[in-house]
């Protein structure tokens, strides 16, 4: 258990020796003019993927032999047994302090958790509803520096959910960089561009950059695995920008691409909208609760600073949010001023605080928590890609396709997803409700708009903005393991399908669907791989028999959406519409998976070129599918049927049951929203939610592969008469619902015109006037000083020096004659002269 | 005759007077071959004072290197170069007027400067005769002070290393001699 | 008042004096034979007769017999001529050598014709 953190930040630090081996090895060089040669940069790539699969080594390691025998899992009958009865058994915990001195320390005290069974107390805190901390290791490795009282560290927060992503995202990390070992290989050598055309009309020749490629890949990986392992906000919004800016350059790989470069653009540049968000969120936590840590930190004097979990629930009130003191009297400056103004101390303040808080109308400190809780969703939903920020994910799509399978479907959207669940104790229900809300929306538009389009990335690209909707509603409506369990399993099979589509690409080098078609004749493994994908991001499965990953966690989703409008259906009917869009958003997921599916492998060729053409890929890349098309049939089984041992109950599910965090469990009724009710979610695995969600769950998957089938493999419906029937909302979607129309017309223009406006009136008339005046002012002193200073004292002086030398020399020139006679004679009259010098000088001087 | 003549003043006078007079015929005479008969004869009767003087060796060194060498070497450089219009060059009068009047002013200078210092001024009869009883030649003594050993003055420092460096010095010279004046190959030779 | 004189320097021993006055004068004709020949040669003669005055004061200040010896600086003095005797054969040579040198290649011996170096 004490190995854990070394062995994650082994896991977490390869990717990034990788990176600098290759910067150094290879980029530096490059950049002062030396040509790598493409057989040393194949080393880069083998020195990558050997990084990447240490690190999901070490994470496995971490998982199977340190994380599990000490933290035996339960079966979700336990856990569902002990929130309906009993007091529920508190995590197993460790006693050992982390081997990192400088802070650190175990939230669960053993004193305290061999307490919890037994407390009378504890009856009553499940009762309320309210779960323990979940085991978690904190600490710090390294302080950047300390202003004041923050203290910005690069530490860690180590909770099964931290290990889970570890293991997720190194594994499919390694994935994709042995696929792209081979998908990249056209870089291995002098590349032609057939995407970018030069002036003189030929296309861009340039060198292959394999190793720049496995360069900012394992940037990539180590960024990501910095967001998982992070133990701070601060940190974590270091590596959020790292994760932004190696998807900056990976979209831009292809740099010379005007699509490409824009589109890197756009990406980065929508994030720092949402990251503008999120820095609210943090100045906010920052002002209210002085600390930016996700767990406690024990100090190196013993003092435990209570981090942003602990001081928002604490423990005498049963882990239950509340508002912390530092945000009521954010809130409340006026009157805690005035208190401090009529000599009030501390006691007083607190005094105060305490009466506020009492205050049940006016709701103290729940606008701040509001704030924080949304702001640092604005930073989620810029990453993941999330309603009105979802526009950049399509066009990141110009990157090479391994990119889109590892970065803009299984990790780096994920990371949004990821940290709104770290987070989650400390949103407020109506946060959750925002969260519910702006997920509902993206996953029913990016459905829509992956209905109709044509590339095949594209397609996916809207069903991970669709899915990651589904993970955000999940979460949103207080389905914290159903939103986290569909983050795993989605990662697992839409990097598989990106994979898939990413084999097509390379056989047919074409995006384009309708130019594809009975491909599986051609790819078989790339067909049924990308089948087992299809069949689990639709959710196909019998229920309580067998499923695909996807069924298992979007039952749960459904479940819990299901357990929501009937909690809160009774005054809100409209809030049945969190049920109804996600099931019309899984039948259309269906529809669209099998659509693609159709378009690519089913039916006949519609281009016989690039059919003749069409090869299966390389066995290298093959294999990875294979490897990946498993896990996307089996990630969502739980091995309860394992006898004991650290198998024992071993699922995604059960992983995220054991770190459900720290009071989320039970009914959570809002403050604000005083009718609204966040409703437990072990409470939505009963039978009478779980049939219906179940029964419809699969009827809506397999009505939407229904009716893909019926249009485009028997084709009896023609899809362009459909087209044609709904013709406004085909326009709508095909359009992508105008959106990109819309924030031009509303964001890039207005910015034009206002730069342009600038650019004119302010830069060339205010600026450059003043510095040209000043130009001209400074010109004329100088023409003055140069001609009168310059000019008359000093070139004057210098001139009439140099003069006077010349004169002197044409004059003693005349003294050399050459005549040899002559110097005779000089010398002679020399003599008389010193002589007489001399007598004269020894007659009055020295005798004298 | 109140006193009697002392022979060896009247030797001075009379080589002194041939030197002096020489020198000027050498200065006055233009013609470059008789010049060089005049300063034989008045670097011979300057060997004459060497003698009267008391050094016998240098006296004979004198005559040996100057006026059989040296002057040898000019009379041939005389006859190499003897085309008519240099056998006699003339100088303008302005020059000779200048550089008398400068010459003398040196000449009157130098002879004022020699009789001012009264220790210059003669020993007495006896002394001088006293002196003369001592004479010995000079040769070994100058051999011996060349080869660093010093016979007549213990205590002052011999000139060996000079002796040397002269002897160097004279064969570097008379090899940098050679090469300048070596005969040049004429092209009409070479055509020949 | 000058025969007078004349049979007193005639009955007396020289002294350094005499001496010193027979080398200003060989010196002075030296320096104005230089100064005034404008043969090559005559310079080089010129040189010699410089020389040899020098030297004749040197064997004056030399000399046991014109003054008393314990004033002399004895063989030195001879010692020094013998080496400006050496020294003006060297000179003579390397002059000489020079002068063919001119004389060959301006096919003159006039040194007003020499001034190249002119400023």
């Amino acid at each position: 258990m004490d190995r854990i953190p070394l062995l994650l930040l082994v896991a977490w630090l390869l990717p990034l020796v990788s990176f600098a081996i290759i910067a150094i090895g290879y980029s530096v060089p490059q950049f002062f003019g030396i040509r790598v040669r493409y057989s040393t940069q194949k080393y880069g790539a083998y020195i990558s993927v050997a990084a990447i699969v240490a690190a999901c080594v070490l994470s496995m390691t971490a998982m199977f032999w340190c994380w599990l025998p000490n933290n035996p899992l339960k079966s979700s009958e336990e856990h569902e047994g002990h929130a309906e009865h009993t007091a529920m058994a508190s995590p197993a915990s460790v006693g050992e302090h982390t081997p990192f001195k400088l802070v650190a320390q175990e939230k669960s005290e053993p004193s305290d958790s061999a307490a919890t069974a037994t407390e009378p107390t504890e009856t009553e805190r499940t009762a309320a509803g309210s779960n323990a901390p979940p085991t978690s290791l904190t600490g710090d490795w390294y302080v950047l520096g300390q202003f004041g009282n923050l203290r910005l560290t690069i530490g860690y927060y180590i909770d099964t959910l931290t290990v889970t992503m570890f293991c997720m995202v190194s594994f499919i990390a390694s994935c994709v960089h042995i696929y792209a070992t081979g998908y990249m290989h056209d870089e291995l050598e002098d590349y032609v561009d057939h995407e970018v055309h030069l002036p003189n009309h030929e296309h861009l020749h340039r060198r292959g950059r394999f190793h720049r490629f496995f360069q900012f890949l394992s940037l990539f990986s180590f960024s990501m695995l910095g967001i998982c392992i992070s133990g701070n906000l601060a940190m974590t919004f270091v590596f959020w920008e790292l994760v932004g800016i190696s998807s900056y350059f990976l979209i831009g790989f292809y740099i010379e691409r005007h699509s490409a470069s824009t589109a890197a653009n756009k990406a980065f540049i929508v994030n720092r909208v949402g990251d503008f968000g999120m820095l609210i969120g943090l100045m906010m936590i920052w002002t209210t609760l002085g600390t930016f840590n996700f767990g406690d930190m024990k100090d190196a004097d013993g003092t435990v600073h209570p981090g942003i979990f602990s001081q928002l629930r604490l423990k005498q009130n049963n882990y239950e949010l509340a508002p912390a003191d530092g945000m009521i009297a954010f809130e409340a400056r006026a009157q805690v001023a005035e208190v401090v103004r009529n000599g009030g101390d501390d006691a007083a303040v607190k005094n105060l605080i305490t009466n506020l808080r009492n205050d049940t109308n006016a709701h103290w400190g729940q606008w701040a928590l509001l704030i924080a809780g949304v702001g640092l969703f604005c930073g989620c939903m810029g990453k993941s890609a999330q309603f009105p920020l979802h526009v950049w994910l399509p066009d990141a799509m110009e990157g090479p396709t391994p990119v889109s399978a590892l970065v803009h479907s299984a990790t780096m959207v994920a990371a949004g997803v990821f940290l709104v669940g770290r987070i989650y104790p400390m949103l407020s229900p109506e946060a959750l409700l925002v969260v519910a809300t702006i997920g509902c929306i993206t996953l029913i538009l990016a459905a829509s708009i992956a209905l109709t389009a044509v590339d095949i990335k594209r397609v996916l690209a809207y069903s991970t903005i669709s899915q990651l909707g589904f993970m955000m509603l999940a979460l949103g409506l207080g389905g914290w393991v159903a939103g986290l369990f569909h983050l795993i399993t989605h990662a697992f099979f839409k990097s598989l399908l990106f994979l898939c589509s990413g084999s097509v690409i390379h056989a047919v080098h074409t995006n384009d669907m309708r130019q594809m078609g009975g491909l599986r004749h051609k790819m078989p493994i790339t067909a049924y791989t990308m089948l087992a994908g299809c069949l689990a991001i639709a959710g196909i499965g019998i229920p309580f028999v067998f499923g695909f990953s996807g069924f298992h966690s979007k039952d749960a989703i459904v479940e819990q959406a299901i357990h929501f409008a009937r909690t809160n259906g009774g005054t809100h009917p409209w809030m049945w519409l969190y049920v109804v869009i996600p099931l019309i958003g899984a039948a259309l997921t269906s529809f669209y998976m099998f659509r693609l599916w159709y378009m690519t492998f089913a039916g006949s060729p519609r281009d016989p070129h690039k059919y003749d053409h069409a090869h299966e890929s390389p066995p290298v890349m093959a294999n990875v599918l294979i490897v990946l098309s498993i896990f996307a049939v089996c990630a969502g089984w739980s091995l309860s049927w394992v006898g004991p041992g650290v198998l024992k109950n071993f699922g995604v599910e059960s992983l995220l049951e054991q770190a459900r965090p720290i009071g989320i469990l039970g009914n959570k009724p809002g403050v604000l929203l005083s009718t609204l009710v966040i409703p437990d979610e072990h409470a939505s695995h009963a039978t009478a939610v779980k049939v219906p969600a179940g029964v419809s769950a699969i009827l809506v998957a397999l009505a939407g592969v229904l009716g893909a089938t019926i249009v485009y493999l028997w084709e009896s419906i023609s899809a362009a008469s459909l087209r044609r029937s709904m013709s406004l909302l085909y326009a709508a979607t095909w359009n992508k619902w105008w959106f990109d129309e819309l924030y031009d017309y509303l964001f890039v223009r207005p910015t034009h015109l206002i730069a342009a406006f600038i650019a004119r009136v302010l830069d060339r008339g205010i600026i450059d006037g003043i510095i040209h005046s000043l130009a001209y002012i400074v010109r004329g002193f100088a023409q003055v000083v140069g001609i009168g200073g310059d000019r008359y004292v000093i070139d004057n002086a210098v001139d009439t020096f140099a003069e006077k030398t010349w004169d002197l020399g044409l004059s003693l020139r005349s003294l050399q004659t050459g005549r040899l006679r002559q110097y005779v004679m000089f010398i002679v009259v020399g003599m008389i002269v010193l002589f007489i010098v001399a007598s004269l000088l020894v007659k009055f001087a020295v005798a004298g | 005759m109140e006193a009697p003549i002392y022979w060896p003043s009247v030797f001075f006078f009379l080589f002194a007077g041939l030197a002096c007079a020489f020198a000027l015929a050498v200065v006055i005479s233009p013609n470059i071959v008789r010049m060089a008969f005049y300063l034989v004869l008045s670097l011979a009767s300057t060997a004459g004072l060497f003698f009267l003087a008391g050094a016998d060796f240098v006296g004979a060194m004198q005559i040996m290197i100057y006026v059989g060498g040296t002057l040898v070497l000019l009379v041939f450089g005389v006859m190499l170069t003897s085309q008519d219009r240099f056998i006699s060059m003339k100088t303008s009068t302005f020059d000779l007027g200048v550089t008398g009047v400068v010459g003398g002013c040196f000449f009157l200078l130098l002879w004022y400067s020699a009789l001012s210092v009264p220790g210059w001024r003669g020993l007495s009869i006896e002394q001088a005769t006293a002196a003369e009883s001592q004479l010995q030649p000079t040769a070994t003594q100058l051999g011996m002070g060349l080869l660093g050993v010093r016979v007549d003055a213990p205590d002052h420092s011999g000139y060996l290393l000079v002796f040397e460096i002269i002897s160097v010095h004279l064969l570097v010279v008379l090899i940098g001699a050679a090469y300048l004046a070596r005969a040049r190959r004429r092209k009409t030779l070479a055509v020949e | 008042m000058t025969p007078y004189l004349l049979a007193s320097s005639l009955t007396e021993p020289v002294g350094v004096r005499h001496f010193l006055v027979v080398g200003a004068f060989l010196f002075i004709c030296g320096v104005v034979c230089m100064a005034t020949k404008r043969n090559a040669l005559g310079i080089l003669m010129g040189i010699e007769l410089v020389l040899n005055g020098a030297n004749l004061n040197f064997i004056a200040f030399g000399s046991p017999y014109l003054r008393q010896a314990s004033e002399s600086i004895g063989l030195d003095g001879q010692l020094m001529s013998l080496f400006v005797i050496v020294l003006a054969a060297a000179e003579a040579a390397v002059a000489l050598a020079i002068a063919l040198n001119f004389y060959n290649s301006f096919n003159t011996i006039d040194v007003d014709r020499a001034d190249q170096l002119q400023g």
